[in-house]
């Protein structure tokens, strides 16, 4: 016992503090992933069952309603290229290194934590997809998280409301800066970390990355604030932020590349 | 053959079980009752080292924890900790537990569990990756005193079906 003991916890040690056991782990989890895929299952096949079931009108509404979209979503990026263009030549002007450019590669959630507290979900993708520690996740509607662990055919992602996870933001309307932390009691919460009174922050405002660390690009939604509470007798504002993103309702999900890592 | 392997016999329905509660730890669940998940894999050592305890103990548990470390992405050695000392525990008691009646059986279980919960948690704050609010991940305890009855006569009738040894 005594042992064995000993061994987990050097182990422990050497997984928390050193990544002399990200290569084991990445082996084993050759072993284990099958097991995943077998969870999944009958969350696929529901899938599948869905999809081959659905009737010809509720299809050809669908179609209707996917084309009407894809159509307002071409003239907006029409509007959008034009845009970067322009905000490159002004980037150009002001000697400022341009923004590179992202790619995304579609993935979807198969698993999450079994631990309740703990918030990160599984996608199917991993090491063979070139995942990478630290890699943003996104949902349609805006920033997940960042993946923490690559296995070979899988990795978890960490999200964005977990209490360990930081994301630098800043305020959309008028690009004040903050970081947003999780929240131990929600999943839909977020907070802003050492708000001061002052600080022009209101109900409604929308916070994107700031893109500062280097490891979220610029400019993704992460929120929107749902109250900002000012209390004489704190020393901050309290300050709270309800993620776009679908934290819990999201199937597919994109991982973005750099376009200029490969 | 069964004369030739009389002395370990029928090690695949031990992975089997084992298989089957590490699928059982990661299978979906929603969310309101995630909380209420039992300690699947715990419950089967438990049983195993019950039954068996001249082919199951210790170091079984603990590669199967090691495996469940890999599974749920957890801190690698917290399950394998945790396992190894209820299989400890168990080791100690199994004379005992044998002849208790299904309720301190379960009273049992749910003490055993306890302590796999409290050390997870007291490795997990050690760790600063504890995130529990309150003290809502014993329920998991209490859960798994409740399913042991149903786990017990299933694994016992898989044991005597196929003769495991």
């Amino acid at each position: 016992m005594l042992g064995l003991a000993l061994l987990s916890m050097i182990m422990m040690l050497a997984d928390s503090r050193f990544n002399y056991l990200d290569q084991v782990r990445f082996y084993a989890s050759y072993l284990v992933t099958p097991l995943h895929w077998l969870a999944d299952t009958p969350r696929s096949i529901s899938d599948s069952v869905n999809n081959n079931l659905q009737s010809r009108s509720y299809l050809i509404g669908e179609n209707q309603r996917l084309k009407e979209q894809l159509l307002t979503q071409q003239y907006r990026l029409q509007k959008l290229e034009h845009l970067e263009a322009e905000n490159d030549r002004l980037n150009e002007l002001l000697n400022a290194s341009s923004i590179v450019d992202e790619r995304g590669v579609l993935a979807q959630v198969t698993g999450e934590s079994p631990d309740p507290f703990i918030k990160r979900v599984l996608i199917n993708a991993g090491s063979a997809d070139g995942v990478y520690i630290g890699q943003p996740v996104l949902d349609a509607f805006g920033l997940l998280g960042q993946v923490v662990e690559v296995e070979p055919y899988s990795s978890w992602v960490l999200l964005i409301t977990d209490p360990q996870h930081l994301t630098p933001v800043q305020v959309n309307r008028n690009g004040n800066r903050a970081i947003a932390s999780g929240t131990q009691d929600s999943l839909h919460r977020l907070t802003l970390n050492n708000i001061s009174d002052t600080f022009d922050i209101v109900t409604g405002d929308v916070l994107v990355t700031s893109g500062f660390g280097g490891r979220f690009p610029a400019g993704y939604p992460v929120g929107v604030v749902s109250s900002v509470v000012h209390d004489p007798g704190e020393p901050f504002a309290t300050v709270s932020v309800e993620p776009t993103a679908q934290l819990d309702r999201s199937r597919n999900v994109l991982l973005v590349f750099r376009g200029d890592a490969e | 053959m069964a004369v030739k392997f009389s002395k370990h016999h029928g090690g695949w329905i031990i992975f089997a079980t084992f298989a089957m509660a590490a699928l059982f730890t990661v299978f979906p669940l929603p969310q309101w009752l995630e909380s209420y998940r039992p300690e699947w894999v715990a419950l089967v050592v438990i049983y195993w080292v019950m039954a068996l305890p001249h082919r199951i103990g210790l170091f079984t548990a603990w590669i199967a924890g090691f495996f469940l470390d890999v599974l749920e992405g957890s801190l690698l050695g917290l399950n394998a900790l945790a396992l190894a000392l209820v299989a400890y525990l168990a080791l100690s008691l199994y004379q005992r537990m044998r002849m208790f009646t299904a309720i301190q059986q379960s009273s049992t279980i749910l003490i055993l569990v306890g302590i796999h919960q409290l050390l997870s948690f007291w490795v997990l704050t050690a760790n600063n990756q504890n995130t529990a609010p309150n003290l809502i991940f014993m329920i998991s305890a209490l859960s798994s005193a409740v399913v042991w009855p149903f786990i017990f006569l299933g694994l016992r009738y898989l044991r005597r079906t196929f003769h495991v040894a």
